[in-house]
């Protein structure tokens, strides 16, 4: 896809936004304190805005009917994947399909495969609420970096990169999410609650803290590993049956 | 006025009403108005809705609202708050554990009423959103509401649609090639999953070529007109809505004096992300078979929308 | 009258290294013209058509060199979407094109990606569905329909705009006999009342060549040829049982029809040969015993109680219409598939309560999708997984697979073999361990004439071998090429069970071309007749 380097910066300035988003109790002034609720709300509201804007700078270059239909079955596979993985404790099974699709046609259709397999899993399971928008970003930023992942030859170190990618990313995306309820469920005052104007390094710790003591890490933990193991499986098998669609059909990458 | 069912409403009335109540909902710590905000979604949700699939979920809604009132509550027992001591209502013995960040963690200890009462109300607000949410989920049609996305979201939307519809049917080619498998032998482990996604996914990109070859051959990827000028422009808005989103968090959350100069800048980024979306969509010269009909009924549903947030930021602003 | 569609000079190969697909085409069709497109499965019937509408090379990848003129503008180097408002094109598997859920909004599709106001649409669509017969359903989901009213819907859909050229790649491939008829008889009045061209590529001749005012073969060697149909077919090899027969009798002019071919054999009565070789295993022991047995799914019962028995060294088919209890029975028989009620054993056991391994060595079965049991990335690797997983000695499997197929490279993808390789693979990894009985459900599907007749090749060569074989089909011609005896079921219920002379011969409602034409009692297939 030719992007124009408005675009590339478009994109870069809705990533950084949205990290905002998520990661405002980190850095939170000490005067800022009693409106960190309205804030948080206001989130649930402008995170689909950034989401659009992104959505409408991708569905602008150079996307055409290939490119939709391929995400369009993705989409649907890995909702009906992530189903059927769901209700076990740690299994996740969204993200693997996500990262080998976005190693094959480019960190743009990483990003909207994201995206649009988190709305269409939560539209048939019933599943859509205030999370949704945070999830489908979380997710999209992971398909986005999955683009980047290189491209050795050898297919252990492909596999090794992959597997790589999957672990930091399922920990990230946990964190992104915990630290999205992290001030509803902990609220202030705690000493796991954000405090306000102690600055990022204090907040890191007592975030990491909370996370231990309430068990966040491992469900990432198990994110991380189902990940894994299913790209382990699974990716040599997708990214051959991947990267034939994409001779077969002249797939310019997004 | 026709009757109340969610059917007879543009699904976007739901999303706008959902949001409104959510927002609201967002800026009051009230229990009173929480209570009566959550029982309203109920209530709306019992009378208006239909046997379609995606109006099944308020039981989903409820039962997680309760989780997390309990879980806000046992969170303010568990991890001790600094409470004022008058007015103690639980003694638990103090535990002090340190796992080597940053301090040690007090945890348990004395609970005072007022803390629980903050907590009791922390959770009443985030299950007041949920349930605005679940309000607008249960009741807009998600068919409906894709078709009415605009112009400069078709793409994407039609992807999603396309994803939508092919699910049922991917569920069924997974059974099918699952019991397939078992023709050749293995059907268990980890290995078997590779044979079970491969010849779906396979089947799958086979069909969507297809269908990519089918939308382009009736038109798919026409374009409109839209200028080099009107693409940098609308480029630009979108940096600008950005940018002023950035600016607004910054200065609300880590600055926390200019309010109101953030308010504005908010409102100003949603502008540009209006304008934004609004000139992209002349890219197309799509038309559509079915528009949006904006009734009477509409318009009163989303102002009720209107004065809940008029009357929320009201009572935030003039404590 | 004027060519609509000129094709001068036009060449076109996927890949710049391959030899030409299509080479040097020259081709004129004429305004309301109806033209079958035929040649065997990979010559390019598909490809010459999409080649007029732009999705080659613009969707397929690869080389084009050419003009091809539609009413006199140029339209070589355009996008499919460009020519969408001139010309509508019709994909193999409706089911898997449409874009929409309702029958409406799939018909608005290609309206609103034109731009066209809503109220022309809503006339246009009403047009169109009236057409085709569809105003009754447009409102209805489109899963609900039946494969011919899917089909409809999908011609509608193309032409809703007003096109008047219409691409059909093998519509009927999916329909029973009776839907796919119906299907080209609408074909024929778009063509003729309404002065749409229409092209349609179809492998099954005998459906369409009563229909058509000409023929256009594409011989898998680059050329293409067009004209009326007795010529084209004189010495073409792909041909149905009628015109196999008039080739063979030398009838002149060449018979295309059963009542043409009817009229040149007059009371001939012909010198026949056996239809099948003789079983070496001619004792003909029993291997499947089904006693009562009978499926039923929750309230819907399947299969009524069954009783039959099948003997080694014999083909048996199930035939009978789509949703008969065919494929119920298949599995019931396979031993993990539901049996409600009764029993099935073998000499070897009762396959019910078999480990799937031992099973494996009784009773093999190959699916309706034989691709589903496929999922490495090449054939040399499907070949090892199946020697390691049945536990014999490395290349058992490709050795088999040679004897049925022939030597192909192992280094291609499983899903780039044709139809018929794929199931000559999953025949010999079903067969590996040696299993006695074979299953096979809807062998045919897919498969042109000439792999028919190798598929008919193979499994008479496993009968000579003992094996019992039971497949069902609905595909008259091909059971009446292998099968000693036939059971027919219809709703669940066996109707029929005895010799395919009888089952297919000139007094039965399934009788083959050749039992209808000679009405000759025990003569079924071209092949037996013998020529003084």
């Amino acid at each position: 896809m030719k992007t124009s380097a408005l675009s590339k910066v478009i994109i870069g300035a809705a990533g950084l936004t949205s990290l905002l988003m998520f990661t405002w109790p980190l850095f939170i002034g000490s005067t800022a304190a009693n409106e960190a609720v309205v804030a948080q709300t206001a989130f649930i509201l402008l995170m689909p805005m950034i989401l659009v804007l992104i959505l409408v700078e991708f569905a602008t270059g150079g996307i055409d009917s290939r490119h939709l239909a391929i995400l369009g079955v993705l989409t649907a596979l890995n909702a009906v994947v992530r189903m059927l993985g769901a209700g076990t404790a740690g299994v996740e099974t969204a993200f693997f399909i996500i990262i080998i699709s976005a190693s094959v046609f480019g960190s743009g259709f990483g990003f909207l495969l994201g995206t649009t397999s988190l709305l269409v899993s939560a539209l048939l399971s019933g599943g859509v609420g205030p999370w949704l928008p945070f999830q489908m970003m979380a997710a999209g930023l992971i398909g986005l970096g999955a683009g980047f992942i290189p491209k050795p030859k050898r297919r252990w170190l492909l596999l090794t990169a992959l597997i790589g990618y999957a672990t930091i990313s399922s920990f990230i995306y946990g964190g992104l999410m915990t630290m999205w309820n992290w001030p509803f469920l902990a609220g202030i005052g705690s000493s796991v609650s954000y405090a306000a104007g102690e600055g990022v390094g204090a907040n890191i710790l007592r975030f990491i803290n909370y996370e231990l003591l309430t068990g966040g890490l491992i469900w990432d933990l198990g994110r991380a590993i189902t990940t894994s193991v299913l790209i382990l499986v699974t990716a040599p098998a997708l990214l051959a049956t991947l990267n034939r669609a994409a001779n077969r059909a002249g797939f310019e990458k997004l | 006025m026709a009757a109340l069912k969610a059917s007879n409403f543009e699904p976007a009335t739901w999303w706008v009403l959902g949001i409104c109540l959510a927002f609201a909902s967002g800026m009051t710590s009230n229990p009173l108005i929480l209570i009566s905000t959550i029982a309203f979604c109920v209530a709306v949700i019992l009378i208006a809705r239909e046997p379609a699939p995606w109006s099944q979920s308020l039981k989903f809604y409820l039962g997680l609202s309760a989780f997390i009132l309990l879980t806000r509550v046992a969170f303010r027992i568990v991890f001790n708050y600094s409470a004022p001591a008058d007015d103690t209502l639980l003694q638990l013995p103090a535990l002090e554990i340190n796992l080597g960040l940053g301090g040690s963690i007090s945890m348990l200890g004395n609970v005072s009423a007022a803390s629980l009462g903050a907590a009791f109300a922390d959770g009443l607000r985030l299950s007041a959103i949920i349930l605005s949410i679940g309000l607008a989920n249960t009741l807009a049609n998600p068919r409906k509401l894709l078709k009415s996305t605009p112009a400069a979201l078709y793409e994407i939307a039609s992807a999603i649609s396309v994803a939508i519809n092919l699910a049922p049917q991917l569920i069924e080619s997974l059974q099918r090639v699952r019991r397939a498998r078992s023709l050749r032998g293995r059907s268990k482990g980890l290995g078997a999953l590779a044979g079970t996604v491969i010849p779906v996914l396979e089947d799958t990109i086979d069909h969507s070529l297809a269908l990519a070859a089918s939308m382009d051959a009736r038109g798919f990827g026409r374009r409109g007109t839209m200028s080099r000028f009107e693409q940098t422009l609308a480029r630009l808005m979108s940096l600008g809505s950005l940018l002023a989103t950035s600016m607004a968090i910054y200065l609300f959350l880590v600055n926390g004096q200019l309010q109101l100069l953030a308010l504005a800048l908010g409102l100003l980024a949603v502008a540009f992300a209006a304008i934004a979306v609004r000139i992209t969509s002349r890219k197309s010269n799509r038309t559509r078979l079915i528009k949006a009909n904006w009734q009477s009924q509409d318009f009163a549903v989303m102002a009720f929308g209107g004065v809940a947030i008029f009357g929320a930021i009201m009572h935030w602003w003039l404590p | 009258m004027v060519a609509l569609i000129k094709i001068a000079d036009v060449s076109f190969s996927y890949k710049a290294s391959d030899s030409p697909n299509l080479n040097r085409v020259n081709l004129q069709i004429e305004s309301g013209e109806f033209v079958l497109v035929c040649g065997p499965t990979g010559s390019g019937k598909s490809t010459l058509l999409k080649v007029i509408n732009g999705l080659a090379p613009h969707f397929t990848g690869g080389k084009f060199k050419g003009s091809i003129k539609l009413d006199e503008i140029e339209i070589a180097s355009k996008l499919p979407h460009e020519l969408s408002d001139k010309i509508g094109f019709v994909n193999q598997q409706p089911e898997s094109a449409f874009v929409a859920d309702t029958v409406i909004d799939e018909l608005a599709y290609g309206l609103e990606q034109l731009g066209v106001a809503p109220a022309e649409m809503r006339v246009r669509i009403e047009q169109i569905a009236a057409q085709l017969g569809i105003e009754k359903l447009l409102h209805q989901p489109l899963g609900f329909l039946s494969g011919g009213q899917q089909q409809r819907v999908a011609i509608a859909a193309a032409l809703a705009a007003g096109q008047k050229v219409l691409l059909l790649d093998e519509p009927t491939s999916a329909l029973d006999p009776q839907a796919a008829l119906e299907i080209v008889k609408t074909l024929k009045r778009l063509s003729s009342e309404l002065g749409i061209t229409v092209l349609l590529a179809e492998h099954r001749i005998e459906r369409v060549v009563e229909q058509v005012d000409s023929v256009i073969v594409v011989h898998g060697d680059g050329s293409v040829t067009k004209g009326a149909a007795r010529e084209q077919f004189n010495d073409y090899r792909m041909v149905p049982p009628v015109i196999e027969l008039s080739q063979k009798l030398e009838l002149l002019p060449l018979a295309t029809t059963a009542a043409e071919a009817r009229n040149g054999i007059g009371e001939r009565l012909f010198e026949i040969r056996p239809r099948l070789p003789i079983a070496e295993n001619a004792a003909k022991d029993w291997a499947l015993k089904i006693n009562e047995l009978s499926v039923r799914y929750q309230d819907e019962i399947a299969l009524q109680p069954f009783t039959a028995t099948v003997n080694q060294a014999q083909i048996t088919a199930i035939m009978g219409p789509n949703g008969s209890g065919k494929t119920s029975l298949l599995w019931a028989l396979q031993g993990s598939g539901l049996r409600s009620t009764g029993t099935a054993i073998t000499p070897w056991g009762d396959c019910a309560s078999m480990p799937t391994d031992e099973r494996l060595s009784v009773v093999a079965m190959v699916p309706q999708k034989a691709s589903d049991l496929l999922f490495l990335n090449s054939l040399a690797l499907e070949l090892e997984e199946s020697d390691r997983f049945a536990k014999v000695s490395p290349a058992t499997t490709a050795s088999l697979f040679e004897k049925l197929a022939g030597r192909i490279d192992p280094a291609i993808h499983p899903r780039d073999l044709s139809s018929g390789q794929q199931l000559a693979l999953v025949l010999a990894i079903q067969l590996v361990k040696g299993a006695k009985i074979l299953l096979l459900d809807e062998p045919t599907r897919g498969l042109d004439y000439a792999a028919k007749q190798q598929l008919a090749d193979q499994l008479i060569k496993l009968r000579q071998m003992g094996k019992c074989i039971v497949l069902a089909s609905h595909d008259v011609e091909f059971v009446a090429l292998v099968a000693d005896e036939v059971i027919q079921l219809a709703a669940g219920q066996m109707v029929f069970s005895g010799k395919t002379e009888i089952a297919l011969g000139a007094e039965s409602d399934l009788a083959t071309q050749v039992a209808q034409i000679c009405n000759q009692p025990g003569l079924l297939t071209v092949a037996q007749v013998v020529l003084s």
